[in-house]
């Protein structure tokens, strides 16, 4: 088990008026290791907010969160955390972005740049290593920002909308190369998306959040075996039976 | 590219050319105007040939030079470190807030009857003007340059295990660098004018006290030798700050 999400209620007060934003509602939810997550809602039922919760870079008003029983206070280089905009450190090339992690940790700098050019040259980045984010496209600065995630072995990793910028063929090539990895290094994936599709070719819960306030309304377990079909009937029928879920939310 | 620089900087010289030659002729062919109101070209040509001959030109050159790097130096250090702890610890900013608000106003010459009090006459008064004037610049534009950090960034560093020591060193500080140069940048401007005025009243040597001392005694040539030197000291300041800049493209 890896992460348990206990009563987790989140409320903003905005600063310049006293108005109270109740972003989440008694969240309880239950992780195991190794399984791929997916969050999905109508746009401010508090995916990102729970994200980062679980993260540590926001306190849960109330209620706690525990990753492998620790309750989390603080980000940690234990779980991994893939912005929706890149997020790249625009003063470093892409191989001192990719190894910016290990730095940090201390690691020696050849080794790390030798294991970073393996996962550059996995994503088809290898000629780019000297090259800075503002000279890449923004395909290729998420590829750098998910394998500067990655080289960590973080033994989780979330992922906010993470492919959402990108243009379909590079989306499906990405989307199978973060299974393939993640699958072999059983790490536990939570993965915010507005894209059912991605979710249901992706997960193994789709756990779909009501309007806001934030509550779980629904988990679809998916089952399909991998690699999925997209053209199969039976995810055809996930897909709209979840995108009837998330629409009837978003009539109410 | 290179052929449009090349045109560019001819076409920057034509009006300076225009208005030497309609300078030559008021002062010097005509001499509508005597010397020791504004000289001609033709006088400024000779105390700039006289003053390299004698050496006191590059002496002066040094002298001053030597006083806005010291002032620069002193206050990027105090500047830089003080701006990166108050940018950062929102608690000690508040704490100097006002303190920095009512000293930042003054105009450094006005330290100049302290400065001399305090240090004599020769280097040390022109350092401390310098110093005055620049800090607050620098100060500013690296607190400045340590709040637009971009919180993203701060996120991503928090996620992958930084401690704050590594925060400031690996993320603050670089995404300042560009608003630290910047405030450097106008601090060479404000360095070399409180250089000129320290020198004028508190100091015996240096481009200031020669443009003065040479009014004094009707040389008006050495006067705008003096005047066009500094011109020259602050373009190419400006010229290393561009091309510094130009590497730190974030
Ligand atoms: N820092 C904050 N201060 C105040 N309110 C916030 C803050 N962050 C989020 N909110 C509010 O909380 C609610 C949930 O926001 P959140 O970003 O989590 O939604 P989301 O599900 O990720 O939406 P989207 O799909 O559009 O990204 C929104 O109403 C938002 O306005
Ligand atoms: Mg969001």
């Amino acid at each position: 088990m890896t992460f348990e999400i206990e009563n987790v209620s989140k409320t903003f007060v905005s600063n310049d008026s006293d108005e109270e934003v109740l972003a989440l509602k008694d969240i309880n939810l239950t992780i195991e290791t190794g399984k791929f997550i997916s969050l999905v809602g109508p746009s401010g039922c508090g995916k990102t907010t729970l994200l980062r919760i679980i993260e540590g870079f926001v306190k849960p008003t109330e209620g706690t969160v525990k990753d492998d029983g620790e309750i989390v206070t603080g980000p940690s280089n234990q779980r991994g955390f893939i912005f929706q905009n890149y997020s790249l450190f625009p003063w470093l090339n892409v191989i001192d972005n990719v190894i910016f992690g290990l730095n940090i940790g201390g690691k020696p700098e050849k080794e790390s740049k030798e294991r970073a050019m393996k996962y550059l040259e996995d994503v088809g980045l290898k000629d780019f290593a000297e090259r800075y984010p503002h000279e890449l496209s923004g395909g290729m600065k998420q590829r750098v920002a998910i394998i500067r995630s990655l080289i960590n072995d973080s033994k989780s990793l979330l992922m906010d909308e993470t492919f959402s910028a990108l243009d379909v063929q590079t989306k499906h090539k990405l989307q199978k190369q973060i299974h393939e990895i993640c699958k072999e290094q059983n790490k536990t994936i939570i993965f915010v998306t507005h894209d059912i599709d991605e979710a249901v070719f992706l997960s193994d819960e789709i756990i779909v959040l009501s309007r806001r306030p934030g509550r779980i309304k629904k988990i679809f377990e998916i089952k399909l075996e991998h690699p999925r079909n997209r053209d199969s009937e039976e995810f055809k029928d996930l897909i709209s039976e979840i995108t009837q879920e998330i629409g009837e939310l978003e009539d109410e | 590219m290179n052929n449009f620089r090349d045109e560019y900087k001819k076409e920057m010289l034509i009006l300076p050319i225009i208005l030497i030659i309609i300078w030559y002729f008021i002062c010097d062919y005509f001499q509508l105007i005597p010397v020791y109101m504004f000289p001609g070209p033709t006088d400024v040509a000779t105390s700039f040939v006289k003053l390299i001959v004698s050496g006191k030109l590059f002496k002066d050159i040094f002298e001053t030079i030597y006083k806005v790097l010291f002032g620069m130096l002193l206050a990027s250090v105090v500047g830089i470190t003080l701006g990166i702890l108050l940018g950062w610890f929102n608690r000690l900013e508040t704490l100097c807030k006002l303190i920095i608000s009512i000293l930042r106003p003054i105009p450094p010459i006005a330290w100049i009857p302290f400065s001399i009090i305090w240090f004599g006459i020769g280097v040390g008064p022109a350092v401390f003007i310098i110093f005055m004037g620049c800090v607050f610049p620098i100060l500013l534009s690296t607190i400045d340059g340590v709040h637009r950090t971009d919180p993203v960034l701060i996120e991503a560093a928090e996620s992958f295990g930084a401690s704050n020591s590594q925060m400031l060193t690996e993320v603050i500080i670089p995404s300042s660098l560009p608003y630290i140069v910047s405030g450097l940048k106008i601090a060479t401007g404000i360095a070399l004018m409180c250089t000129i005025s320290g020198e004028m009243i508190g100091s015996s040597s240096g481009i200031g006290y020669m443009i003065l001392t040479s009014t004094n005694l009707f040389d008006t040539g050495s006067t705008v030798v003096g005047m066009l030197v500094i011109g020259v000291i602050g373009i190419i300041f400006d010229y290393i700050f561009t091309k510094i800049q130009e590497r730190i493209f974030w």
